[in-house]
């Protein structure tokens, strides 16, 4: 369909769309599953589709087909759509004038042309390192390869290619005596640089160190919050105020926030579609926007919303580069990019005379996105005793708010991870109510 | 065809063709109209101990695919051999009683859906509501299924549904409240009191403002229909699929004829009922059955796949995918059985606790039996009687442990459409169940 995608932009141009855009994507990827010790399966997903956006008297539609024979009537059923709805006052128009960056690390072509013998190598690994150590099997996990590549094209002239790969592993183990506890650990990036070995000999000695589990006080304590917890609670109680559809909807808690203190003075926060070889980098947003690096947060106060072409036009400002879509089947939306979390990094437990730490949580899908409240369960948590991990924690709920942890920020350590486009530290945060 | 192709015992193919519209209304403006055509296919080969997976998207070359997953599949168990896969046997599905549809949604002007959605947010426009956002979805969909032994089969379905909601915020405080239905044609606006839902979700966002976060800690609690169906599909229904077992990821493992929960609870999954989960075969081309999971406290059944069925034992129909992906075992509309108590008697039983009403959703650890749900919305109960709203409250614990210290089972079951996302797919489902009044469970609150 890709040699499709500049016919699609006339045939809109020709059904009377007064701006259009054409978003193609593809993707290609390779996939080696495994269950209990022994691969499972291999997956090969060819993927591919065009997404409409016309414009007829300021209204958008938009309509999308992975089919060759659909093309034609989904251009017509876009333009349609557009006549269908009213003239949208805070609509201001399609991108122009796309002068891109360069960006580096997202592209590997030993990626591309990775064998499906080398892909059973790195699966193998991931069950390999969980063997290691005795007492744990794995559950299931496999390793992943993609190749994507995707071409927007708009009638102000907007035309932007990009090509990228990444490869990911994920390992899920139980143990096999005794109290059972499980773990996961999990790793994406753009090139062939992860230890996928490491990757299942970490899940395994974190389902075993997690045994016996004791039970604690309800008390309010310090949490050291690992890079995979912090990260969920972030994309869920933190980032969607940040959205600036949200704020324009009244659906955001940090509506006329902008200016204030929001964090402790040591923490600042980053949005950054630029950021070497990361998993949301890329020259362009997913509407053809050059990509860029946005402060949110600068020493504690919150300087910025996060923008897509409409939101910004909304507001009178420019783009932040946030349009977002999870496919070609969507259109654009705000979305974040790297989002990178910074603070001073120490040895952060060992800075810890007592606490308790937490490797992951499950439920923070279930925060309040809108007052940032949230109450999870934390998997494979520890209390700290004197600087060190002392003993594993059966079952913990921790209940706060995402605001307030932003206050309560007391130190970070120096395991900054890649989870996904969120890149942080462990974070500790102050006086966390927690039961046991 | 290649030379591999006498080492694969069994290939099948998927093949799906859809559209699917949406329609979005924000704060009485249209935020989105949007219609998606696909058409692709899955092809499953499977040779010795090994799954081979190909999917494609557009114009599809069978034959092509079938050889990609072939090949696949080969490597596989070339590189790393083991154990030849079973499949359970089966025979071809008979189609029958596909839920009606009265009103074809196709026959309605875009026009006439963006006034009802108007007035569904009209009204949940209620005095303190500050934000709304209604959803229209129709998706219509065609799946033909064909394998190598010679079965093949196909169906049609078309749904439609939508969800409203509202949020109210009074100095700094938001709070939420949210609506849906989901069905099988147009008359679903006609049949649901679509403008009494939306006027109930203005008004739980106004409610919740109000309402206070309790403190948390171990109590007996009733649990509404909706998040009893959630405990029931979450913490009960993954960890009887099969495929989990099989993992060693599931604490039901050799658990079958097993008292595993009071004898007043039985929990079936039911893909033939006409619910969001409907389906007439699975993704294997199995017809679908009732299966009872759990029947009076006695644990009866996993639910399987052709592959899940011949290794422990069982009746495959439980395997599903989402558009063409590969398929996995899953629930279909999984519920609690009705028992006999009535509302107030389960208000008497609890005496002092909390009755914890709809679900923000939830996640369960299926190895451990650990559960973590966020109600919606709650009432405190004190002497038996309903008394304060709250807010903000989690719902955690053992799942086997639960199960046992259910008190009362009410006769009220009422079904929830929903989506499951397990192996990173959506499928549509419902859950359900009566009112359950628990003894003993973890709170979690201020």
């Amino acid at each position: 369909m890709y040699e499709l995608a500049r016919k699609a932009l006339l045939m809109a141009e020709k059904a009377g769309a007064e701006e259009a855009e054409i978003y193609y994507a593809s993707s290609h990827s390779t996939g080696v599953n495994f269950k209990k010790d022994s691969l499972d399966n291999a997956r090969d997903r060819f993927s591919e589709g065009i997404g409409i956006r016309a414009v007829v008297n300021g209204a958008v539609g938009f309509a999308s087909t992975n089919s060759a024979r659909e093309l034609e009537n989904t251009v017509e059923v876009a333009v349609a759509e557009a006549r269908v709805r009213e003239s949208d006052p805070d609509w201001t128009g399609l991108p122009s004038n796309g002068k891109y960056p360069v960006v580096s690390g997202i592209f590997d072509k030993k990626v591309e042309t990775l064998e499906l013998e080398e892909c059973i190598g790195y699966a193998m690994a991931l069950v390999e390192g969980t063997t290691e150590l005795p007492g744990t099997l794995p559950t299931s996990g496999g390793f992943t390869r993609a190749k994507a590549r995707q071409l927007i094209l708009n009638t102000n002239g907007i035309e932007i290619e990009e090509e990228s790969t990444t490869v990911s592993g994920f390992v899920d183990v139980i143990t096999i005596n005794g109290d059972t506890s499980t773990a996961y650990d999990f790793a994406i990036s753009r090139s062939l640089d992860i230890d996928f070995f490491a990757l299942g000999k970490n899940a395994s000695e974190l389902a075993l160190k997690s045994s016996d589990g004791i039970k604690i006080e309800p008390q309010k304590t310090d949490v050291i919050f690992h890079p995979f917890a912090f990260s969920d609670i972030l994309e869920e109680a933190l980032a969607p105020s940040i959205d600036s559809d949200n704020v324009q909807k009244r659906r955001s808690g940090l509506i006329d926030k902008l200016g204030e203190e929001l964090a402790v003075p040591e923490l600042s926060i980053y949005d950054d579609g630029l950021f070497e070889a990361g998993i949301e980098t890329s020259a362009s947003d997913d509407e053809g926007i050059p990509s860029q690096r946005t402060t949110v947060i600068e020493k504690g106060v919150l300087k910025t919303y996060l923008y897509d072409t409409y939101t910004a036009g909304k507001a009178g400002v420019n783009s932040t580069g946030n349009g977002s879509r999870s496919s070609y089947m969507s259109p654009p939306a705000v979305g974040l990019r790297n989002f990178i979390i910074d603070y001073p990094e120490t040895d952060i437990i060992a800075d810890t005379r007592s606490g308790i730490f937490v490797n992951t949580v499950i439920g923070a899908h279930t925060a309040n996105s809108i007052s940032g409240d949230f109450s999870v369960e934390a998997r494979n948590a520890f209390t700290i005793k004197d600087g060190a991990l002392d003993k594993p924690i059966k079952s913990l709920m921790i209940s706060g708010n995402a605001f307030e942890l932003l206050k309560n920020i007391t130190g970070a350590g120096l395991d900054v991870r890649k989870v996904g486009g969120i890149i942080t530290p462990s974070i500790r945060i102050s006086d966390l109510s927690v039961i046991g | 065809m290649a030379g591999f192709m006498q080492d694969i015992k069994f290939y099948d193919c998927r093949i799906v063709e859809g559209s699917s519209t949406s329609i979005i209304l924000d704060n009485g403006k249209i935020e989105e109209i949007s219609k998606n055509f696909t058409r692709g296919a899955g092809v499953r080969a499977l040779c010795g101990g090994s799954w081979g997976y190909t999917a494609v998207e557009g114009e599809i070359d069978l034959k092509q695919g079938v050889e990609a997953a072939s090949k696949l599949a080969f490597s596989m168990n070339k590189n790393t051999p083991k154990e030849a896969i079973e499949l359970a046997a089966v025979s071809s599905p008979e189609i029958k009683d596909l839920p009606e549809i009265k009103i074809d949604p196709r026959n309605i002007a875009i026009e006439d859906k963006v006034d009802l959605l108007k007035d569904i947010e009209a009204n949940a426009q209620v005095k303190g509501v500050n934000s709304t956002k209604v959803m229209y979805l129709e998706s219509e969909f065609k799946i033909e299924y064909r394998n190598s032994d010679g079965l093949e089969c196909a169906y049609e379905l078309l749904n439609v549904g939508f969800a409203v909601s509202a949020v109210a915020s009074e100095n700094g405080v938001y709070q939420a409240g949210r609506e849906s239905r989901f069905g099988y044609g147009y008359e679903l606006f006609e049949k649901e009191n679509v403008m009494e839902l939306a006027g109930k979700a203005g008004n739980t966002a106004v409610e919740l403002l109000k309402a206070k976060t309790p403190k948390g800690g171990e109590m007996p609690v009733l649990l509404d229909q909706e998040l009893a169906g959630v405990f029931a599909h979450e913490a009960v229904g993954h960890a009887s699929e099969a495929d989990l077992v099989l993992e060693g990821d599931s604490i039901l493992e050799n658990r079958i004829g097993e008292q595993i929960a009071s004898p007043l609870v039985t929990i079936v999954d039911d893909p033939t009922l006409h619910e969001f989960g409907y389906y007439p075969f699975d993704a294997e081309g199995v017809q679908s059955r009732r299966t009872e999971i759990i029947r009076d406290g006695i644990f009866n059944s996993y639910l399987h796949s052709r592959e899940t069925a011949a290794k422990l034992g069982g009746i495959p129909g439980n395997c599903r995918a989402q558009g063409y992906s590969m398929p996995v075992v899953r629930m279909s509309n999984t519920f609690v059985d009705n028992g006999k108590a009535k509302f107030e008697e389960m208000l008497e039983e609890i005496r002092d606790g909390m009755y914890l009403i709809g679900s923000r959703g939830g996640q369960v650890n299926t190895g451990e039996g650990i559960f973590q749900f966020n109600a919606e919305k709650g009432y405190l109960i004190k002497d038996g009687e309903l008394t304060e709203l709250i807010r903000d409250v989690s719902l955690s614990g053992k799942t086997l442990e639960i199960l046992n210290h259910i008190t009362l089972v009410g006769n009220d079951l009422k079904m929830t459409a929903g989506r499951c996302g397990k192996a990173g797919q959506l499928a549509p489902v419902s859950d359900g169940s009566p009112h359950l009044a628990i003894s003993k469970v973890l709170v979690g609150g201020a």
